[in-house]
């Protein structure tokens, strides 16, 4: 004979489902929207001179903004978007792991290899930027929204 | 000295010996090959006598079986008699009874009497309870109905809620009906839904139950989904599965660059590239039909229901399971001739059909892929499709972003060993400079390889001065020297001429060809980047498409449905 499934019972599901979950991010917080700020910082980067420290201060904190408590861990390597500078160059990253800074890459310039594989869909207009990640690689769109490659 | 007593001694016996000796072992030869023989008759004839030995055994087990299978059969249908019997009289009552009160040709006294004696006949049983209370129910006794019901919820909380939402809308009760569906929801476990609640969601969803049963079962839907998608597990599940659907609905290959396919290294990846990229219009069609379907399906699902509540009503109650389980071995065992393990089989296979529960997210994703199989119908696909908008959304996107990353940079052209890459074809005439340099090269090379007749000409030249210095001694012999010498020099010059031509027009033929191809490739490269693009941009249409599925989107179709029931 079956019982009824009370509110109790429901919290021990919910329990062991949250266990499993814990010590990495969710998708559902990978893939949340990004902000207008934020999408605007990025892809105007190529106007901006960010040769002064108040600029690239300003570009850290935002991007730490964005993305909340997340720890150091969870933050995206890098980031990747179409570069308009105009020919020959193509795409430039902005490497947030180590020295912050923004790079250029002509059409024949090779990246390393973790930024090479998305070079693809970063040229592709339907996304303004790419986030890599350690083990993923986010796609964002004109809008903000995020999808995992 | 010795050695000459040796050589005259007579060996003529011993030799004479040995002769017979290997005639006698030739003969031993010849016999041990009959031997050899007759012995390996005896052994095909022994392996036949066990292969017929084996089979006879198998036969004689198959058969004993079968004789065992059938005296068990009607041993155990005998026990079941005895021991479960008058459930299966419950169950004649049930149908009798609810075919009796559609009718209305039954008395009150009659219903009365009888359900009060089958509740004493079937102790323990679920279903005698939920008669009494449901005959009670009809003559409005209320006590006496409350009472019977308790009794029946105590014993099987789960089949009497079932049985009794389906009994009052039936008799479209919409008020009870809703209470007991809240019940029956309340008794769903959403990582472990059956296989009937698939036919309870469409005919909420088609509108078979009151309409505001489909209030109730959103609510609960939501509640669901929130606790499934708490953690990623589940949700990354069923976007695994839809990644694999878009990529595996994907078009055939229609052989449109002939070309392509013959002169690139890396058409593989390109072809499976458009044809991922041909996937959106396909992935359209199919979204789009799941949102125009509006066909009104609730007289199926009617029925359907019915049957539910007549296997409810008929079905074998989990006591009695075990024994009923044996019964249908032993009937497959004879059913197969006395073969066990067919017979085991057959046995697992329906068991895992009958005994599949699946999560909720899975039971809206099978519904999505393939109503049919699934055993819904196109409304409950589009509300499948609806409530899981969320994650194909995303799936969609990981699908689109996959085929934007497969997408060759490149495509490797190799004509006729002439190899370069081009991006979109836009770069025609450096290509064809190229080639052109390609074959001069090619013909400088093949030019090198063939040596000039140097020493045919010194030998043609010696023989001319030899001729010169022979004039002086015979002028017939040096004219003939001379003669011989100059057809020798021009012979070999000719020749040499004539091998450097065919090679100069074989190469331009060559490069004729090459250009012709290359041009071909190029243009049709600039096709298929052109295609490729077309079909890639159809994939933001399908986005958006699939974005505006909202649950209220199809609730439309359920609506009108509802307004054709009511």
């Amino acid at each position: 004979m079956r019982k009824i499934l009370t509110q109790s019972d429901n919290l021990d599901v919910s329990i062991s489902l949250k266990t499993p979950t814990s010590g990495f991010v969710s998708d559902r917080d990978v893939l949340k929207k990004r902000s207008k700020k934020y999408l605007d910082l990025i892809t105007n980067l190529d106007a901006k001179t960010l040769s002064d420290t108040k600029g690239m201060n300003e570009l850290i904190k935002s991007i730490q903004e964005e993305f909340g408590t997340a720890e150091l861990a969870n933050l995206p390597l890098g980031i990747i978007s179409k570069c308009f500078l105009g020919y020959p160059y193509e795409v430039h990253t902005l490497d947030l792991s180590g020295s912050q800074i923004i790079k250029h890459y002509k059409e024949t310039e090779t990246m390393e290899a973790q930024f090479e594989k998305a070079r693809s869909v970063a040229k592709h207009n339907a996304y303004a930027m790419v986030e890599i990640y350690d083990d993923k690689i986010i796609l964002i769109r004109e809008d903000g929204t995020a999808s995992k490659l | 000295m010795s050695q000459q007593v040796i050589s005259y001694a007579d060996l003529s016996i011993i030799n004479n010996a040995l002769r017979s000796i290997s005639k006698d072992m030739s003969g031993v030869h010849s016999e041990l090959g009959s031997l050899n023989f007759k012995q390996d008759q005896m052994e095909s004839e022994l392996v036949k006598l066990a292969d017929s030995f084996s089979d006879f055994v198998e036969a004689d087990l198959k058969h004993k079986a079968l004789q065992l299978a059938e005296t068990r059969q009607g041993n155990l249908k005998q026990d079941l008699q005895i021991k479960f019997g008058y459930y299966a009289e419950v169950r004649r009552m049930a149908t009798g009874i609810l075919q009796g009160v559609d009718t209305g040709v039954i008395s009150d006294d009659t219903l009365r009497f009888t359900t009060e004696e089958v509740m004493i006949k079937a102790p323990g049983y679920w279903l005698a309870p939920a008669l009494v209370s449901l005959t009670s129910w009809i003559r409005n006794d209320k006590s006496k109905t409350e009472k019977a019901l308790n009794e029946a919820l105590k014993r099987d909380d789960y089949k009497t809620t079932l049985f009794f939402m389906m009994v009052m809308r039936r008799l479209t009760r919409n008020e009870a009906c809703l209470k007991w569906l809240e019940r029956y929801f309340m008794h769903q476990n959403p990582h472990n839904l059956d296989r009937e609640f698939i036919i309870i969601l469409e005919a909420v969803t088609t509108g078979v139950f009151p309409p505001a049963s489909r209030n109730l079962m959103m609510v609960n839907v939501k509640n669901w989904l929130d606790q499934l998608t708490q953690g990623d597990t589940f949700i990354n599940e069923q976007k695994k599965q839809w990644v694999n659907f878009f990529v595996a609905i994907g078009p055939l290959s229609e052989g449109k660059y002939p070309l392509l396919e013959k002169y690139t290294t890396n058409w593989n990846l390109l072809e499976k590239s458009l044809k991922e990229a041909k996937t959106h219009d396909v992935i359209n069609t199919h979204f789009k039909n799941i949102i125009s379907s509006s066909a009104d399906f609730s007289k199926g699902i009617k029925v359907q229901l019915d049957e539910i509540l007549s296997l409810l009503v008929t079905n074998f109650d989990d006591e009695e399971l075990p024994l009923q389980e044996q019964v249908r071995f032993n009937q497959l065992i004879i059913q197969m001739d006395g073969d066990k393990n067919a017979a085991q089989a057959i046995m697992d296979a329906e068991r895992h059909i009958f005994n599949e529960q699946i999560d909720f997210l899975q039971l809206l994703t099978n519904a999505s892929f393939n109503p049919e199989l699934s055993g819904a119908t196109r409304v409950t696909q589009a509300l499948a499709v609806s409530i899981g908008q969320t994650w194909i959304l995303e799936a969609y996107d990981t699908f689109t972003a996959q085929c934007r990353n497969n997408v060759p940079k490149l495509v490797e052209l190799s004509i006729d060993n002439f190899k370069v890459p081009t991006k979109d074809g836009s770069d025609e005439n450096e290509l064809l400079k190229e080639q052109e340099i390609f074959y001069d090269q090619v013909l400088e090379t093949e030019l090198s390889k063939l040596s000039f007749p140097y020493g045919l000409l010194i030998i043609g030249t010696l023989i001319c001065f030899l001729g010169f210095w022979l004039f002086t001694i015979n002028p017939i012999v040096g004219a003939l020297g001379l003669g011989m010498g100059i057809v020798i020099i021009w012979n070999s010059l000719n020749t040499h001429k004539k091998a450097k031509n065919k090679i100069i027009e074989n190469i331009t033929e060559r490069k004729q060809k090459g250009k012709e191809v290359l041009r071909g490739c190029i243009a049709e490269t600039v096709d298929y980047r052109i295609e490729h693009l077309f079909e890639d941009n159809k994939a933001e249409e399908v986005r958006n498409l699939i974005s505006s599925i909202t649950p209220e989107d199809f609730s439309s179709v359920s609506k009108e449905t509802v307004r054709n029931i009511i």
